[in-house]
């Protein structure tokens, strides 16, 4: 038996999974605090500020993977925001 | 293709301008080739880019690029699933080197920065043969407490049209539509030719923290909001016996992703691990896992290499089916929607990659007497695919392989 048809709406964006959970106020409001407990002093900072720390050192050269694997998958996210066009053969 | 060379042309004036008094200017460059098998599709994609960053002050970034995807292959113009293409061999439709498509892309930034925060906001603009898009971002970025804690806010609109056939005025089921052919008359007056909207909201939140001198974690938030018309305008999909209609997905989409990673630097190895993890949900039921790790470390002064893995596993949109031939009711979600596209039904995948970055960075003087520094990057991967219920000629895809191949160069001036 076939499930009855739905359109997919802007309403059902939020509250409906474990990802609305995750990332509603409360959850932000739990862990935010924590940063404060977190104390690198600038001195400190020098292996963190190394490229191998960074999480997009190398953004621009990745660019062409990423894309690559959004129009190979059916998800995005966590990547950034920022982008155009199609190229999704 | 004009519009894109005037905007281009518009960022490279003043991205010009800017170099003249510029502090700090830097050019990159960057070309990646796609190849993927054995799909049957032999898709090949060439894609070069151009980036120009200056700074005139101290607190002012200007960017513009323009970057390009060089297309040929193949496509799936007919999707029929397994039972029918049993009967009928030839259900199955892959057009020889029917893709042959260029995509422009010229995009201009601004960034204003102080101490703690940047204020950024960006434009692009891209054209393909059946394909437009109108791109804006902004994004805000602040520092606390003493750079341990990174908060970023973006959001993004894009005002995209894609081309579609014109249908018959009779022809009010979906059921009776017909694929467009190819796209010629697109974006013209043509009477055989229209413009479907496609509308892109794209929302990222994202907390980075440093916890201790070696261990820093980001967390990201991504929503996205889709409303236009989603489906390939080139595939049909055999929907019964004798009878086959162009695509038919929904017409809007809600997206979600939550992406946790962590940066640890291992003082035993003198390399970083990074992990990350992203689970993603949408309103077409696409749920899907991504498990990510790399490991990268310095080989000397001046070279960096590192590598990478992958998995991702997604389960099938709710309306997917890889054979819609079965007397489906036309009130459930098979019914009512048909789509032949594999990135919607169920399957995982893996990737293994490595990078090299080489740069160069003179402690005294310049190179060549210009350059402050240079950078070169090249890396490589491949990705191989298990579709769970995706045919094609009646035959499972089990080991669909892709391979990216990306070269690029920074120079500081």
């Amino acid at each position: 038996m076939e499930k009855t048809a739905r359109t997919p709406g802007r309403q059902e964006m939020a509250g409906k999974s474990l990802l609305g959970v995750l990332a509603s106020w409360p959850f932000l409001c739990l862990c935010v605090p924590l940063a404060g407990c977190a104390t690198v002093a600038p001195q400190q900072r020098a292996i963190l500020a190394d490229p191998t720390m960074q999480f997009d050192a190398e953004g621009k050269h990745e660019a062409p993977l990423r894309h690559a694997i959004d129009n190979r998958e059916g998800s995005m996210g966590g990547t950034g925001v920022s982008g155009g066009g199609c190229g999704c053969n | 293709m004009q519009l894109a060379v005037f905007v281009f042309a518009q960022v490279v004036v003043l991205v010009w301008s800017c170099l003249a008094s510029a502090q700090v200017a830097e050019v990159d460059t960057t070309h990646s080739v796609f190849y993927e098998a054995p799909t049957r599709t032999h898709m090949f994609v060439y894609s070069p880019s151009a980036d120009v960053q200056a700074s005139p002050w101290s607190w002012l970034d200007v960017r513009g690029g323009w970057d390009a995807d060089v297309v040929s292959g193949a496509s799936v113009a007919t999707k029929a699933g397994a039972t029918y293409q049993a009967t009928h061999p030839a259900a199955d439709v892959i057009t020889t080197a029917s893709v042959h498509d260029l995509r422009n892309l010229a995009r201009g930034e601004v960034a204003m920065k102080g101490e703690t925060t940047s204020l950024t906001g960006g434009y692009a603009y891209s054209t393909e043969h059946d394909y437009r898009s109108n791109s804006m971002h902004v994004n805000a970025r602040s520092d606390v407490l003493q750079h341990n804690t990174q908060f970023d806010l973006a959001y993004a609109r894009n005002f995209d049209s894609v081309c579609d056939r014109v249908q018959s005025s009779a022809d009010t089921s979906p059921t009776r539509w017909v694929a467009l052919e190819d796209s010629v008359g697109c974006f013209t007056s043509a009477p055989t030719r229209t413009t479907r909207p496609i509308g892109i909201d794209t929302y990222e939140a994202s907390w980075a923290q440093s916890w201790t001198p070696v261990l820093e974690t980001q967390l990201t938030y991504t929503a996205q909001l889709v409303d236009g018309f989603q489906s390939n305008p080139y595939r049909s999909v055999v929907l019964g016996e004798g009878l086959k209609a162009q695509e038919n997905v929904p017409s809007e989409r809600a997206r979600e992703a939550v992406t946790a990673r962590v940066a640890w630097y291992l003082r035993s190895i003198k390399g970083a691990l990074r992990l990350s993890l992203r689970g993603y949900y949408d309103t077409w039921a696409v749920e899907s896992g991504t498990a990510e790790g790399e490991f990268e470390k310095w080989l000397g002064e001046s070279v960096r290499v590192l590598v990478r893995g992958r998995f991702y596993k997604q389960t099938g949109a709710v309306f997917w089916s890889d054979d819609y031939t079965g007397g489906l009711s036309p009130l459930g979600p098979r019914g009512r929607y048909w789509t032949g596209d594999r990135e919607l039904s169920p399957f995982w995948s893996w990737l293994g990659g490595a990078r090299i970055v080489w740069t160069i960075t003179p402690a005294r003087g310049r190179i060549l007497g210009i350059l402050e520094s240079f950078k070169l990057v090249g890396s490589g991967s491949v990705t191989g695919f298990t579709y769970d219920q995706f045919t094609l000629g009646g035959v499972p895809i089990s080991n669909a392989r892709s391979f990216v191949g990306t070269l690029s160069a920074t120079a500081a001036f």
